[in-house]
């Protein structure tokens, strides 16, 4: 029993370890960018960092990213002027783009169908209408010298606050316990793709067993709740415009008319906020516009949404 | 609790600690364990039906004590029919009655009477039911034949009949086995440990990599046969054969293998049934312990192939029918019975029936010889046709299925439903048999290499596999728990 024991853990050591270098050598799993608050209380990646990102089992989306000096996923240096033309995109994951090669971002592709003009994608995951706005308050010297600065907005997700500050959750991640975890790959793959799932089910079935079951059933919610948490919504996009400066003339907001209720969509037409729908532009072809594993766009659906800005921009 | 859970691995390394750790000098207190270990495996799933299996456990134990404490037949045999009645009662209550009822109202409707199915009852069917029934019975069969002596141990014949390694979907063990072995002293043997732990790995393999990862495209393909081309049928008909297989063999290899942990051998249940060059070797290879019970239970006593040709084919179709009800109650599993006694049927006439029974292809040669690949593909694509019946919904599905196949006779590229690359399915379907046919003399080998190094290589390859085709979403329950 003792040798049984002895090269269990022998054998399970080694498998583990061969494992992980076949995981770092054919990158099967994705790497994760240091972020960090700079010195304008805004949270970014840290600068000049690059590695792989990977979606999927089986490598089933593999792309690189490469941190520039400004802290965002981009092929170019950010360096705005008078002189020349820019546009900056500004959004959540699916401007910061890691599911895509940061050179054949929705940016470059803008490039390629205008000529001289640059595009600066200010990208992170989870920013939300609060972050974008403070970001260009924070930073504006750079964002006053761009011409056009287009801003992501998802309705339901984006404007849960009215006021910025530091998401503690997402830096949270930054600890020093997190950060030796994702250093192993064999964990990060795992994690990525549901393995430890079955564990966390686990743990959750016996804590339930000792938590008082709550007698509460969750309430659907009303057309009269919806709206209220919508008025909600509003309100703190106001109070947002408000706090941080919101120039009409060259802010236009990039989104989906299908996921966005009419009556901001009213508000916004009412009160001149430009804005770029691109529901009919991303549903009107027949090719899948998503990736396998997740909703973000796929190199199609990039294209059609690099195409649509770039003709809106035409017409500004 | 299934095989391929967490819960079970935890469950698992609970009882062989305490089986070899705590209890290892006590045998009674082993098969305790054992019992309490079955119970609580199956209760896991639906503690009610707990007491089917002691109900069933009781009445062979009683019947068997009778049955050899009678020297009169008629007394024999009426002990035996009390075994038989109630085990075949179980089952023809709980898997069968929707199934008689319905075929009842659709036969008088046929015939213009329009009656409402309001005797149908929403019974839901015990998992392995199919399976402990038939061992329970085997029992008595066994007494009755004068072949085993009952037991008076209660303990260690409840733990026979619900043995957990193999109490939902098999192999079906004979009490000469499996009895004798629960009632004898066990020593912890390091080998025998080890190739259990090989068993199962491999078990694993197959369940998680083939057959799980199979199954979305085999069930979009048959949900959606109207609308696809020949071709795409063709694949998902084939790509099910791989299923199934995967699925049961991987059942069977756990189940063995986890016997083996705790010092016991079960019977081998596959034996590589996708290299066999006819029908009758397929079925000396497919689902043994269930082949091996209608042989020995139905088969003989009805006279075998002792008897006249004619009676002979007669008793062959009666196998194959009972053996494709056994399945499930549903047309499509006695249709599968019965395609697969005319396969049979030309082979036996033809005496070549028992000629591949102690051979495999290639047997003396590395690669297998061109008349055994065509032999082996014929074979394969017999039992793979049958299939159809096997996994569609219902008997005019399976003939919808062949008509398509029929007359839109096109190939068209086939995508996966959720978006994967189908050639890594391809890629891994031809690695898997290759593997397969180098293995393919000792089934209960699956690692046999003389290096330690290749062997190491092999066990990080297929854990390797285990990671990269692992999908949460999917139902990972064994196809056979629905028998």
């Amino acid at each position: 029993m003792k040798k049984l024991i002895l090269k269990t853990i022998l054998y399970i050591f080694l498998i583990l370890l061969v494992l992980e270098v076949v995981i770092r050598v054919f990158h099967l799993t994705k790497d994760y960018p240091s972020r960090y608050v700079d010195e304008f209380n805004v949270e970014k990646w840290v600068p000049n960092q690059g590695g792989k990102s990977v979606t999927g089992i089986r490598r089933q989306n593999f792309s690189e990213y490469k941190i520039n000096n400004s802290g965002y996923n981009s092929y170019r240096e950010f360096t705005p002027s008078y002189s020349k033309v820019e546009l900056a995109l500004v959004g959540d994951s699916f401007i910061e783009g890691f599911h895509q090669h940061y050179y054949n971002s929705i940016g470059k592709k803008i490039e390629n169908r205008l000529n001289n003009v640059e595009v600066y994608e200010f990208g992170y995951a989870g920013y939300d209408f609060a972050d974008q706005l403070h970001l260009i308050h924070a930073y504006k010297d750079v964002f006053d010298k761009i011409d056009y600065v287009i801003l992501g907005l998802k309705f339901e997700n984006d404007l849960t606050r009215g006021e910025y500050n530091v998401v503690q959750d997402r830096m949270h991640l930054e600890t020093p316990l997190y950060n030796g975890i994702r250093k192993v790959k064999l964990i990060v793959y795992a994690q990525n793709n549901g393995l430890f799932d079955p564990v966390f089910d686990l743990i959750g079935k016996l804590a339930s067993l000792f938590k008082k079951q709550s007698k509460k059933t969750a309430k659907e919610k009303t057309e009269k709740d919806i709206k209220k948490v919508h008025l909600e919504y509003i309100e703190n996009f106001k109070s947002l415009i408000e706090k941080y400066d919101y120039d009409k003339k060259r802010f236009t907001l990039l989104l989906d008319s299908n996921i966005t209720p009419q009556i901001f969509l009213e508000y916004l037409y009412k009160n001149n906020y430009r804005y770029i729908d691109f529901y009919e532009a991303l549903n009107k072809t027949k090719a899948p516009t998503t990736l396998i594993y997740d909703r973000h766009w796929n190199n199609h659906g990039r294209s059609l949404i690099a195409s649509y800005i770039a003709k809106e921009l035409e017409t500004l | 609790m299934v095989f391929n859970s967490l819960d079970f691995f935890i469950f698992l390394v609970i009882v062989f600690s305490l089986y070899w750790l705590v209890l290892k000098k006590n045998l009674k207190a082993q098969n305790f364990l054992l019992l309490f270990a079955s119970y609580l495996f199956y209760g896991w799933w639906d503690w009610r039906f707990l007491s089917l299996i002691l109900l069933s456990t009781i009445v062979d134990y009683i019947v068997g004590i009778n049955i050899d404490s009678s020297e009169k037949k008629t007394i024999r045999k009426s002990w035996l029919w009390v075994s038989v009645l109630f085990n075949v009662g179980l089952l023809g209550f709980f898997k069968y009655y929707n199934f008689f009822v319905d075929s009842w109202v659709d036969m008088f409707s046929m015939f213009g009477y329009n009656m409402k199915s309001t005797w149908t009852l929403r019974v839901i069917l015990p998992v392995g039911i199919s399976f402990y029934t038939f061992q329970t019975m085997s029992y008595s069969f066994d007494i009755y034949y004068r072949k085993l002596k009952p037991t008076r141990d209660f303990l260690s014949f409840a733990a026979f009949v619900s043995f957990f390694p193999q109490l939902v979907a098999g192999p079906i063990e004979r009490a000469s086995n499996l009895l004798v072995q629960i009632t004898s002293k066990r020593k912890f043997s390091y080998d025998r440990t080890v190739s259990g732990l090989k068993l199962i790995l491999w078990g694993l393999f197959k369940k998680v990599v083939i057959a799980d990862s199979l199954g979305p495209i085999v069930d979009d393909i048959f949900a959606n046969y109207a609308n696809y081309p020949a071709s795409t049928l063709i694949l998902g008909v084939t790509l099910f054969s791989f299923q199934v297989y995967g699925d049961f063999s991987g059942y069977s290899d756990i189940a063995i293998g986890t016997a083996k942990l705790f010092g016991i051998e079960l019977m081998s249940n596959f034996k590589f049934p996708n290299f066999s060059r006819n029908v009758a070797e397929y079925w000396q290879r497919w689902h043994v312990s269930l082949s091996t019970w209608f042989r020995h239970y139905v088969y003989i006593p009805l006279g075998g192939s002792r008897v006249s040709k004619l009676k002979s084919v007669r008793n062959i179709i009666i196998i194959f029918l009972v053996s494709g009800f056994w399945h499930g109650a549903n047309w499509t599993f006695i249709f599968w019975g019965a395609f697969h006694a005319l396969a049979f049927i030309p082979v036996f006439l033809l005496g070549r029936n028992t000629i591949y029974k102690n051979s495999v292809v290639g047997e003396y040669t590395i690669f297998p010889s061109l008349k055994e690949i065509g032999q082996v593909v014929l074979t394969f694509g017999i039992v793979t046709f049958s299939r159809i019946f096997f996994r569609s919904e219902s008997i005019s599905d399976a003939f919808a299925f062949i008509k398509v196949i029929i007359s839109n006779f096109t190939y068209e590229v086939y995508h996966h439903p959720n978006g994967y690359r189908m050639i890594d399915y391809y890629v891994l379907i031809i690695l898997f048999v290759l593997y397969e046919y180098r293995i393919r003399k000792d089934e209960r080998s699956p690692f046999k290499f003389k290096s330690k190094v290749v062997r190491f290589i092999m066990y990080v390859i297929i854990i390797l596999f285990m990671l990269l085709f692992y999908d949460d979403s999917i139902d990972r329950s064994f196809i056979y728990f629905q028998f």
